[in-house]
């Protein structure tokens, strides 16, 4: 699934979006500290589906998800 | 502008600052609504803070524009949400504007606005402290703060 990715974590990733096999959000997790340079340190949040999410569920590889840092609006 | 009360489902994204003139002819387009008795607008306006040795620099420098950018449909479907929360609370607002700024804007800009009309001033101004924080608080929105030696550091709202 494509993962899109905002702010710190695209600027870090180098990338607006990735390409991530992941059948859990936990795994999600992982592959991302994997993946994107010094993610370990970053707070963020999981939106599926353009909603947030804050504990680990079952991804079927359809859903929208988006890794959001903390949010700076106004 | 509608002359019916305003639930309309909308992008509140405008490419770089909001121009002060803007504020003042959304104003204006509510002189034919003469149910209403009272404006409240929130501006945002960048600032140019003080970033002390962010990144291991030793030196001061300071903001210098705010680059914004935001997860767009999140932040107007969290929008549409926030806005039927403020109608059903303040049920004698009229109108509900929200505007926020996309790509960058200099330090003393305006980068966000809320405005609610009301029939009298209280709706208008419990609404406006309420809808200014839930944005704030709820939009995916985020702030690359470019600074006066052209490196950058990110902005998180506390």
């Amino acid at each position: 699934m494509d993962v899109l990715l905002f702010g710190i974590i695209a600027e870090r990733a180098g990338s607006a979006s990735i390409s991530v096999e992941a059948v859990s959000i936990q795994e999600l997790q992982q592959e991302l500290i994997t993946r994107i340079p010094g993610m370990q340190a970053l707070s963020y949040t999981v939106a599926v589906d353009r909603i947030a999410v804050y504990e680990d569920r079952v991804l079927r590889g359809t859903e929208e998800i988006a890794i959001l840092p903390p949010f700076a609006g106004g | 502008m509608s002359t019916t009360t305003e639930h309309r489902k909308r992008d509140i994204f405008v490419e770089g600052a909001i121009p002060p003139s803007f504020v003042a002819e959304s104003v204006a387009k509510h002189a034919t609504r003469t149910d209403i008795g009272a404006h409240e607008i929130f501006l945002g306006q960048v600032r140019s803070d003080a970033i002390v040795g962010a990144d291991d620099r030793p030196t001061v420098t300071t903001v210098s524009a705010i680059e914004y950018t935001a997860y767009r449909d999140m932040a107007n479907e969290q929008m549409i949400a926030i806005r039927e929360e403020a109608f059903a609370r303040w049920p004698e607002m009229t109108c509900l504007h929200v505007h926020h700024s996309q790509g960058v804007v200099k330090a003393g800009e305006l980068c966000f606005m809320v405005f609610a009309s009301a029939s009298h001033r209280q709706q208008a101004r419990e609404a406006v402290a309420y809808v200014t924080d839930e944005v704030k608080k709820r939009l995916p929105i985020f702030g690359k703060e470019i600074l006066s030696d052209t490196t950058h550091v990110w902005k998180r709202n506390l």
